[in-house]
């Protein structure tokens, strides 16, 4: 667990970097995508189904972004972009468009399906942070 | 209070957005940028419609009127030059800062460098090892998927010279990581060949645009949730070709 969270805080500040992200926020991404990494892998080891893992790991994320947001006084996307990835279906699409070319058409469906799940979760996970209403205009 | 055009103010508030917009800020929020400094502007009788690949912006104050059209291709995140314009966009909105002055400062977001190249190629080989690794991979695999990633960043930096479409470099770049993946089993070495080309291309796949999409289309931006996910969808595939290409011919 602790030598995941450890994976998961340098592959989160390998993004920031391909993403060109102010330095400073570097820590700050990559302890979001950490702590919503533990939430999913805490939520899954309670055997919640995944879509719901994936929703409750974007929340933390996204109300860590917000609050981080507020506190750094910057846009809340630059900690929610790095520190989404380790939940975005990347292998997910991939397996997707894979079944699709080599013509495996349950696999296709049952990996799309997945994917899509995934998406719609994270999707809901952020809408619902940005629901919240936002700090007084200054 | 000094008089401004209407025309000036548009402009500087839809070149804003249109950098923005390049670099990836998410729709609804560039069209609030733009809409809050026209507001400070009080350029009442103003219109913004944005999509992921363009702007559009009217306003008509009193005879003085103005209407622009940006095309804005689909171009590569940069966090960097989002969170220097976002703070300009709050300086332009609490009139901290002049149409002329933004002007100055707009050009300074715009030429922030984009990442380091050897950063850059150090960078993807540890995110490709570390996805490999919650792959669950082994050291050797993941050790295998960070070379890759590290010759698949080295490649890029190469192929930004060409002018090649999108698509075609996305199954240039496929095709060279699961070449490269065979090279380990060629030498023997025990490597789990499918880990190591799912972390090896997993950089290049549109996980962001295709969750960005479903936002968009939750947001009711409908249109650009489309276009993103369209090219998602082609970026995939594109990509997936790569793969199944060079595993049968292999």
């Amino acid at each position: 667990m602790f030598v995941e969270t450890c994976i998961i805080f340098a592959a989160v500040i390998s993004f920031c970097v391909l993403f060109a992200a102010p330095r400073n926020e570097w820590f700050f991404c990559g302890l979001g995508g950490s702590v919503s990494w533990m939430a999913y892998q805490f939520l899954k080891s309670k055997n919640v189904h995944f879509a719901f893992a994936v929703l409750g790991a974007t929340v933390v994320l996204a109300l860590l972004a917000k609050l981080f947001a507020i506190l750094r006084r910057q846009p809340a996307t630059i900690y929610l972009l790095p520190g989404i990835f380790p939940l975005v279906p990347g292998a997910g699409i991939y397996y997707t468009s894979y079944f699709l070319i080599m013509g495996d058409w349950e696999r296709f469906s049952q990996m799309g399906v997945e994917t899509f799940e995934t998406a719609a979760a994270i999707a809901l996970g952020i809408i619902l942070v940005s629901a919240l209403p936002d700090r007084k205009k200054s | 209070m000094e008089t401004i055009a209407t025309k000036d103010v548009l402009t500087l508030s839809v070149a804003l957005g249109e950098s923005m917009l390049a670099c990836g800020a998410e729709i609804y929020r560039v069209e609030e940028t733009v809409q809050r400094i026209l507001q400070t502007y009080e350029l009442e009788d103003s219109h913004v419609y944005v999509i992921s690949n363009g702007i559009f912006a009217s306003s008509n104050v009193g005879g003085d009127g103005c209407s622009l059209i940006r095309s804005v291709p689909l171009g590569t995140i940069h966090l960097g030059k989002i969170a220097a314009m976002n703070q300009l966009a709050r300086d332009l909105a609490a009139r901290n800062c002049s149409v002329s002055e933004g002007w100055e400062r707009l050009r300074q977001c715009q030429e922030l460098p984009p990442p380091h190249k050897r950063m850059a190629v150090l960078c993807r080989g540890i995110g490709c090892s570390a996805f490999c690794l919650l792959f669950g991979g082994s050291m050797t695999d993941a050790l295998c998927a960070g070379v890759i990633g590290m010759v698949l960043g080295l490649h890029m930096n190469w192929q930004e010279r060409l002018s090649m479409a999108r698509f075609a470099k996305c199954l240039f770049n496929s095709m060279l990581v699961t070449l490269l993946s065979f090279l380990p089993l060629w030498m023997g070495l025990a490597v789990s060949q499918d880990r190591v080309v799912i972390s090896g291309i997993i950089p290049l796949f549109p996980g962001i645009a295709f969750t960005t999409s479903v936002r968009e289309l939750f947001n009711s931006d409908y249109l650009s949730g489309v276009i993103h996910f369209v090219d998602a969808l082609l970026t995939a595939l594109c990509i997936a070709a790569g793969v199944g290409i060079v595993i049968s011919l292999c």
